[in-house]
């Protein structure tokens, strides 16, 4: 059958696009605002936040594994190439270090193991959505924000934090093992040039974009879950959803803290 | 007459331009089981959403013993909720929790009570519903258990605070006869042991009539008759008598 509804002009749809982004926004906001508000009072939920510390952690240290090591691999072999060709290599680590450690690990982490974590959210908390089990913990008069949200992002913020360490290192070693066996360049000596063309801030700047990635990751994952609609199929489509929203988002504030950090 | 517990004034519901309430009103008397029916899609469950603060009437009044749900903040509705309990359609189990851990949710939350209690308190739940038989049954996850038997461990769970007020949604929808006739009775003796008010959602005529001591019919957004099964077989308007003899 033809459909003879007629179709809205671009700028109407253009303006409701802007509008549910709009809405969208406000949503994470409130939702962190509620969050802290619930948190911040007793109990404190240190058992739910370090149960979720340890699933988020466990369940992405295979992941994170597998992406640090390869990161390490194929950046410092790009450099490598590069620097043969005006005879520096032995200049790879420090070159690799700084894209390291600055960006690529916690940017790469948060778009892949940061996308595992938010989209486990979604399915898990749009499920019990749909299933009523969010109402049922309300029902029985405790709070689903402080049960459910807190923990979840609490544990977010923390856990990529303390996977972008994780990765570092096995970024560092397999960036090594292959400026040694491809480029001839030590290990030891790839490892001094590395840690060497580091300062303090790089740590810093680094680990603090994981731990604001780790937040909007632990946001966008519990508030696409909260607002799964109804049915299975709404579960998919949160889920689906949370893939775009976490990645743009990560890609987004990227840029933002990589203008505020670059300059200092 | 048993006093008002509950009464909804005048309370409008919409959703989007879904119309659900219009100008509605209904009491609940103290220790009675009231049962709301009505047709699928009607909003029979809102009701109950609305009575424990799940959801927002746009126009009028929800009181429960006279305070309005709707004007609640998160700790005053935390405590009528440790008052009224709610069974969901579907159970609604916390699936990552054991049958133990589920019913003896609303006790780790709200009590002081040890492990050893609150497994008692359990035991002692799930035998009131027909589940005390089965000595490994707590050890046991949602995902495990028959239909039947989830909804009854979720009856349980709603007992386990000694609620004064329960509250059923569709408790026997897709349950076969003889775990229809179970739950029923479990209705009947949760009111008679416990002396329990409870309002139940369905649209099941033979539970309704069973269980019931006054049923509401919902029916085009407000309740046009609330009354006796005897009442409503006898005096029901033409709509309500349709929908109850199955009339097309």
């Amino acid at each position: 059958m033809t459909d003879t509804t007629p179709r809205k002009p671009i700028v109407a749809r253009m303006g409701e696009t802007i509008l549910a982004g709009i809405e969208w926004a406000g949503g994470i906001a409130r939702l962190l605002l509620i969050s802290i508000g619930v948190g911040v009072r007793r109990p404190y939920g240190v058992y739910d936040i370090f149960y979720q510390i340890v699933a988020l952690g466990v369940r992405s240290l295979a992941l994170t594994t597998i992406m640090s090591i390869f990161i390490g691999i194929v950046l410092t072999w790009q450099f490598g190439e590069a620097l043969m060709d005006f005879g520096a290599k032995n200049a790879v680590g420090s070159a690799a270090s700084l894209a390291l450690v600055r960006e690529l690990v916690p940017g790469i982490l948060a778009l892949t193991v940061g996308a595992r974590m938010a989209t486990g959210m979604a399915a898990e908390l749009g499920s019990m959505k749909v299933s009523e089990q969010i109402d049922a913990i309300a029902s029985l008069g405790a709070d689903p924000i402080k049960k459910l949200v807190w923990p979840r992002v609490v544990a977010a913020t923390v856990a990529l934090p303390l996977l972008s360490v994780w990765g570092n290192i096995l970024a560092l070693g397999g960036g090594g093992v292959i400026a040694d066996l491809v480029f001839d360049v030590p290990f030891m000596y790839f490892y001094e040039t590395y840690v060497d063309q580091l300062v303090i801030f790089d740590y810093v700047s680094g680990l603090t974009k994981s731990l604001v990635f780790g937040l909007l990751i632990g946001l966008i994952g519990c508030y696409q879950g909260f607002t799964t609609k109804h049915g299975t199929e709404a579960v998919g489509i949160s889920t689906t959803n949370t893939v775009v929203a976490t990645s743009v988002m990560i890609l987004l504030m990227d840029f933002i803290l990589t203008t505020i950090f670059l300059p200092i | 007459m048993a006093k008002t517990i509950i009464e909804l004034r005048g309370v409008c519901k919409k959703f989007g331009k879904h119309v659900v309430y219009k100008d509605m009103d209904l009491q609940v008397r103290e220790g009675e089981t009231l049962t709301v029916i009505g047709g699928s899609g009607q909003g029979k469950s809102v009701c109950l959403k609305l009575i424990t603060g799940l959801l927002k009437a746009e126009e009028g009044d929800v009181l429960v013993d006279g305070e309005e749900v709707g004007d609640m903040n998160a700790d005053r509705l935390s405590r009528l909720r440790r008052r009224l309990s709610m069974v969901f359609q579907g159970g609604a189990l916390f699936d990552s929790m054991s049958v133990l851990d589920n019913v003896g949710y609303a006790l780790r939350e709200h009590t002081d009570m040890s492990d050893d209690a609150i497994l008692a308190r359990a035991r002692e739940c799930l035998d009131m519903v027909g589940l005390g038989s089965d000595p490994h049954l707590i050890d046991r996850m949602p995902a495990s258990l028959s239909g039947g038997m989830r909804k009854r461990v979720a009856l349980a769970r709603s007992i386990a605070i000694k609620p004064e007020v329960i509250l059923y949604d569709e408790p026997t929808t897709g349950l076969d006869p003889m775990n229809i006739k179970r739950i029923g009775e479990m209705i009947k003796k949760l009111q008679r042991e416990l002396g329990v008010t409870s309002i139940v959602v369905t649209h099941e005529m033979p539970i309704a009539f069973d269980v019931s001591d006054r049923i509401a019919m919902l029916h085009e957004k407000h309740f046009p008759f609330v009354g006796t099964p005897t009442q409503m077989r006898r005096d029901a308007p033409q709509a309500v008598r349709d929908f109850v003899e199955g009339r097309v």
